[in-house]
């Protein structure tokens, strides 16, 4: 009984920051058709935002999340600007899913040396949010834990609100679902693309606050979440939102399973087995349509 | 708006997708408040007119003029936001969307969206068989009802000013073509929006065209009313052999 407890407690708290993580990642690929490597940067700077407002500025933790949010909103809306907007207009002669991957790969990389540079090669020790934690059902939680996980979930259902209630979240729909129809209703797709991103390099950034405390501000504390998120949106099906939900929950559900039935070190070789055989089975991940991926 | 005069006007245009050009030196006025046809057969450049019109696809030569001021080389959200309404061949519709999601998605340029609630009421209360679809996906409605969509979400602009429709009829069941034809009446009759529509044959135009055009080889090549066209004896052993 407490072993299903503890699977539970598991898999809500890794599946909803895989989700934070990854769901920006889906948002970016339906809408703009790229594979933005500088996700994992967001991560990394949003936990280097959470070091200095929490430790060095001795800031309250919900500054520390809205100034992680601003600064990644911004420096996502500047990526966009600087290493796929200039392509934009030469998609069709170019092979632009490629390029792109390059792009913003290379941005990542300017953004993991500036980093270096600025706050030297030592990790920073990121606190939680919130310090202490409780015990359910003979499983201890950590109230950064539960902050994580609510967190989560609540930027998510807002995405979801802002998708399906707001106009810009419908022009964002509108335009990964057929552009030119959007085009010609009038939505303004220079200002759209470098919006959307910034949007998603927020929650990204959001994510890095809560992860900061668990691994560390250093200038490759993206790589990792870089990594997994890309495992998300493939096994949930490249630009699919509620693929990337049930992938993020899948992957922390056999994760937690893994951990708690059988030990730490078989996590891993078990998690990668079962996204291999599952693309095998359905090479367009979990709800991914070959010819059409939608938000 | 009481707008009078020209309201379209198009000089010599080419346009088309690479080396192939299909549009020719085309020439055409659209005056406020008439409905314009054009017909021809397929493959010889009325979409790609009307995309270069809307901005979907940039003119090679010739220029756009659209309510006075020139519009060509324009992007198709600029264009779009000056009031100019293109309901696409296949609809364009969004698929994962819902039915008021796209009719929504058709107020929104920022003073049509403050209004969209009576736009919505409008649309519902011209085609009262979309008013049960409202909440459904797009991909999981009929064609006919997919088309009335694509209509509806044109009127959703208050601020329309051209409403320029691409082959209605294509691939509907003859009774769907007659509603969706009704209902382009209905916008003609009852709103008086200035209409440019584009078709294969006479067939269903006879009771919406106040001026026809017959394009050939990316030109027009015959233009009169409907009637003066009726009695062309070329023209009418040409298109009008359905009527």
């Amino acid at each position: 009984m407490s072993q299903v407890v503890a699977i539970l407690i598991s898999t809500v708290v890794l599946g909803s920051i895989y989700g934070l993580v990854a769901i920006g990642m889906t948002l970016i690929y339906g809408t703009l058709r790229i594979l933005d490597m500088s996700q994992g940067s967001m991560v990394m700077i949003g936990s280097y935002v959470a070091w200095g407002m929490l430790v060095v500025g001795n800031y309250n933790p919900v500054l520390a999340l809205v100034a992680a949010f601003v600064a990644t909103f911004a420096l996502g809306t500047f990526t966009q600007l600087v290493s796929v907007q200039p392509l934009m207009g030469r998609r069709n002669e170019l092979d632009f899913e490629m390029v792109t991957f390059i792009t913003t790969f290379a941005a990542a990389i300017v953004f993991s040396n500036v980093a270096l540079q600025v706050f030297g090669p030592f990790q920073k020790n990121v606190p939680p949010l919130i310090a202490g934690g409780v015990t359910i059902a003979g499983q201890n939680l950590s109230y950064q834990s539960i902050t994580m996980a609510l967190t989560s979930i609540l930027l998510m259902g807002a995405l979801g609100l802002f998708l399906s209630r707001t106009r810009w979240g419908l022009a964002i729909r509108a335009v990964a679902q057929d552009l030119d129809a959007a085009r010609s209703m009038g939505v303004p797709v220079g200002q759209l693309y470098p919006l959307t991103m910034g949007l998603a390099s927020a929650l990204a950034g959001i994510g890095g606050v809560f992860l900061g405390a668990q691994f560390f501000a250093s200038p490759t504390a993206g790589d990792l979440p870089l990594l997994e998120a890309l495992i998300v949106v493939i096994f949930g099906g490249l630009g699919s939102l509620s693929g990337t939900l049930y992938a993020a929950y899948a992957i922390g559900l056999i994760q937690s399973i893994a951990i708690v039935a059988i030990g730490e070190t078989w996590t891993l070789p078990i998690l990668y087995g079962v996204i291999l055989l599952v693309l095998i089975f359905r090479p367009y991940g979990l709800k991914g349509n070959p010819s059409e991926v939608r938000l | 708006m009481s707008e009078t005069g020209v309201l379209l006007e198009v000089r010599g245009l080419w346009a088309g997708y690479g080396d192939s050009i299909v549009v020719r030196d085309l020439d055409l006025v659209v005056e406020v408040g008439k409905t314009v046809v054009m017909i021809g057969p397929n493959g010889h450049g009325k979409t790609t007119f009307l995309r270069a019109v809307s901005g979907l696809i940039a003119p090679s030569r010739g220029e756009v003029w659209f309510g006075g001021e020139r519009v060509d080389g324009r992007k198709p959200e600029a264009i779009a936001r000056k009031g100019l309404v293109h309901v696409m061949q296949g609809d364009g519709l969004f698929s994962e969307m819902t039915v008021e999601e796209n009719l929504l998605m058709g107020a929104f340029p920022s003073s049509p969206w403050k209004r969209r609630q009576r736009a919505l009421d409008r649309v519902w209360e011209l085609f009262p068989q979309l008013t049960e679809r409202r909440g459904q996906r797009a991909r999981t409605l009929s064609g006919g009802e997919r088309r009335l969509v694509g209509l509806g979400r044109g009127l959703m602009r208050e601020d329309a000013r051209l409403l320029m429709i691409d082959e209605p009829s294509l691939g509907l069941a003859p009774v769907m073509i007659d509603v969706v034809y009704g209902a382009i009446r209905e916008i003609r009759e009852r709103l008086g929006t200035t209409i440019l529509l584009v078709e294969e044959n006479f067939t269903h135009v006879g009771g919406v065209a106040d001026v026809v055009h017959v394009v050939e080889m990316g030109g027009i090549v015959r233009s009169g009313s409907l009637e003066e066209l009726s009695s062309d004896r070329t023209v009418v052993e040409t298109y009008l052999g359905s009527l």
